[in-house]
């Protein structure tokens, strides 16, 4: 640290611009982190929040609901089958809904209609109002980011292209699903709902599209063999199974990646680039007795110090971004995953210096002697 | 005994085509502590690697160097670093300063290097640095010291651990001839004071009059010169 601080202290400008290159790529790390976290919530948060270990579909959809119909009649099945604890079954639909009375053709709202069975696993909590019911009446609850669409509890809500409206009965939380706010709704009207059109039912007998299983350990062959006409995904498998959802996670992660692997070169580079330059500097100190270890402890604490305040700097900065992004923006940022950015940013730094420190070792002190510069 | 001691050491290089080179050329010499020696030769005439072969720096082909009682050929490149820094002050070139760190941080890191900075220590770097008379240039960095003040510090440096062996490198390299003797004066003055065995390499012969002996060196020969 004695060495680390005071060339710090003494070359800032140099430090600092290396520094403001480390502030930025920690900054777009964060954001992009921030912007994946956030659409993969959008995209397959339901999916998540479910407690549920594992998805069955219809054979052949490859881990996609909206290619999967299967009859409801398999969870009784499932449910005796050996490793399953619990099952529950699962509809999806996408449909544009508009709040009745509203005349505004631009306040139509893009939603997700998911059917769960009321009172089973799949049904999530309601923070407001009341959860469903078994009953004749198309009650559901809603996300409650369409709150902020002027939608409250006792609203009804028209269906495109379909006759009859939906009564809002409570609100639950974070509940998305296919880059949609989720609107739970009893099985029985879901499908009324999505099997509007005469046959499309494909004549399965009530269908849904997929059973979500609870149990730990199940084995996905086994089950998917010993019943007609399913397969068995994990949960994993499910959500990279939701559409765009990989292609999604996918590129931010390569972006990410990237980041990363820049940031390694531009901080090994420039603390390489300035160990060579001050090869003569080294050899002088190892003249007058340093060890390696003393000057390698120089350059290591030289990184993580400059590391830790630019990460620093690029959280704060981030956590501004964050306020003035606009609400509707897929942006989350959680501290766990800024910590953990944080933590990789500055290992990948440290990293990066053990190849000048690698260079320090080798350099010799009979540079000291016999030369004037 | 104490002090520094070549016995017949000689260093040679191979070249490619298997022909040797040789540097040093049978060398013994005797430095005991209180004494000021010079060692004078043309470029090229094997001063450099003499003086890195009393500083540790590099290992004689044959013969023996023995700093303190200590053997150099048995050590380690370990204990040859720790024993740099215990035994061994170097008085570098004027440049040869760490440009980031003022003029009493640079006696400093010397302790440092070994642990911990203690009061006793600054104390220490303080008398010192009075010594060569700049006290009132403690926080001072290299870039805006003078010279000969930059020079001085480096002998201040050299004796921050207290070693029993002071190696000067061409000291008065890029001096002028007054601050030249300033310098030397000041290493003499030093030596004798504090009791250090030192050899000091230089091609100034303005400087003999502070020296107690002087060698000549000459294709690896060392010979005495008579005053």
């Amino acid at each position: 640290m004695f060495l680390a601080t005071r060339e710090l202290k003494h070359s800032k400008w140099r430090f600092a611009m290396i520094g403001m290159i480390l502030v930025l790529i920690s900054w777009l790390v964060f954001i992009l982190a921030g912007l994946g976290n956030g659409l993969s919530t959008l995209s397959a948060a339901t999916f998540k929040n479910m407690d549920a270990e594992y998805v069955a579909y219809e054979e052949g959809s490859r881990h996609s609901m909206s290619r999967s119909v299967i009859s409801e009649n398999l969870v009784e099945d499932l449910k005796a089958s050996g490793d399953v604890n619990d099952a529950a079954a699962m509809g999806s639909h996408v449909a544009v809904v508009l709040k009745e009375g509203v005349e505004d053709d631009s306040e139509k709202i893009d939603v997700s209609i998911l059917g769960v069975e009321p009172g089973s696993f799949l049904e999530p909590a309601v923070v407001a109002g009341k959860p469903l019911t078994q009953g004749d009446n198309y009650q559901v609850t809603v996300n409650s980011s369409l709150k902020d669409k002027g939608i409250e509890i006792g609203d009804t809500l028209e269906i495109e292209g379909f006759n009859e409206t939906l009564e809002i009965i409570g609100f639950v939380e974070g509940e998305t699903f296919n880059h949609l706010p989720s609107i739970f709704i009893d099985l029985e009207h879901w499908r009324a709902i999505h099997f509007a059109a005469p046959g499309s039912d494909m004549g399965v007998e009530a269908p849904v599209n997929a059973i979500m299983l609870q149990g730990d350990g199940i084995e996905q062959d086994k089950l998917a063999n010993a019943l007609d006409g399913i397969e068995v995904a994990t949960k994993k498998e499910a959500i990279n199974g939701i559409p765009g959802y990989k292609e999604e996670n996918g590129t931010i992660m390569m972006m990410l990646g990237f980041l990363l692997v820049i940031s390694a070169f531009v901080i090994g580079v420039f603390f390489y680039v300035l160990t060579l330059q001050k090869a003569n500097q080294f050899g002088v100190m190892k003249a007058i007795g340093a060890s390696n270890g003393f000057l390698a402890k120089a350059i290591i604490s030289q990184i993580t110090l400059l590391a830790i305040i630019s990460i620093g700097i690029g959280i704060i900065l981030t956590y501004g971004t964050a306020a003035i992004l606009p609400a509707g923006m897929p942006f989350a940022l959680d501290s766990t995953l800024v910590f953990s950015y944080a933590i990789i940013l500055l290992v990948v730094s440290v990293l990066s210096s053990l190849v000048s420190v690698r260079r320090i070792t080798k350099i010799d002190p009979l540079q000291a002697i016999g030369r004037v510069e | 005994m104490s002090g520094i001691q070549f016995k017949n050491v000689t260093k040679y290089y191979q070249d490619g085509a298997g022909t040797k080179l040789t540097v040093l050329d049978n060398v013994s010499l005797t430095v005991q502590p209180g004494e000021l020696v010079a060692v004078i030769g043309p470029s090229g005439s094997g001063k450099s690697t003499f003086l890195s072969i009393a500083g540790a720096l590099l290992q004689a082909s044959s013969g023996e160097v023995i700093i303190n009682n200590t053997n150099l050929t048995q050590l380690s490149s370990k204990q040859v670093s720790k024993l740099r820094l215990d035994e061994i002050g170097f008085i570098v070139q004027t440049s040869n300063l760490v440009p980031y760190l003022n003029v009493l941080d640079q006696l400093l890191v010397v302790k440092k290097m070994k642990g911990k900075i203690t009061a006793a220590d600054k104390a220490f770097a303080k008398d010192l640095l009075k010594g060569v008379g700049l006290e009132g240039k403690l926080k001072k960095y290299p870039e805006h010291l003078s010279g000969g003040e930059r020079q001085r510090t480096a002998i201040a440096r050299a004796f921050m651990n207290n070693p029993d062996i002071i190696l000067a490198d061409e000291p008065t390299a890029s001096l002028d001839s007054k601050r030249a003797f300033e310098v030397v004066e000041l290493i003499a003055d030093f030596v004798k004071t504090r009791n250090k065995a030192a050899i000091m390499v230089t091609h100034d012969e303005r400087m003999f009059s502070y020296c107690d002996r002087v060698y000549h060196i000459n294709d690896g020969k060392l010979k005495l010169v008579e005053k």
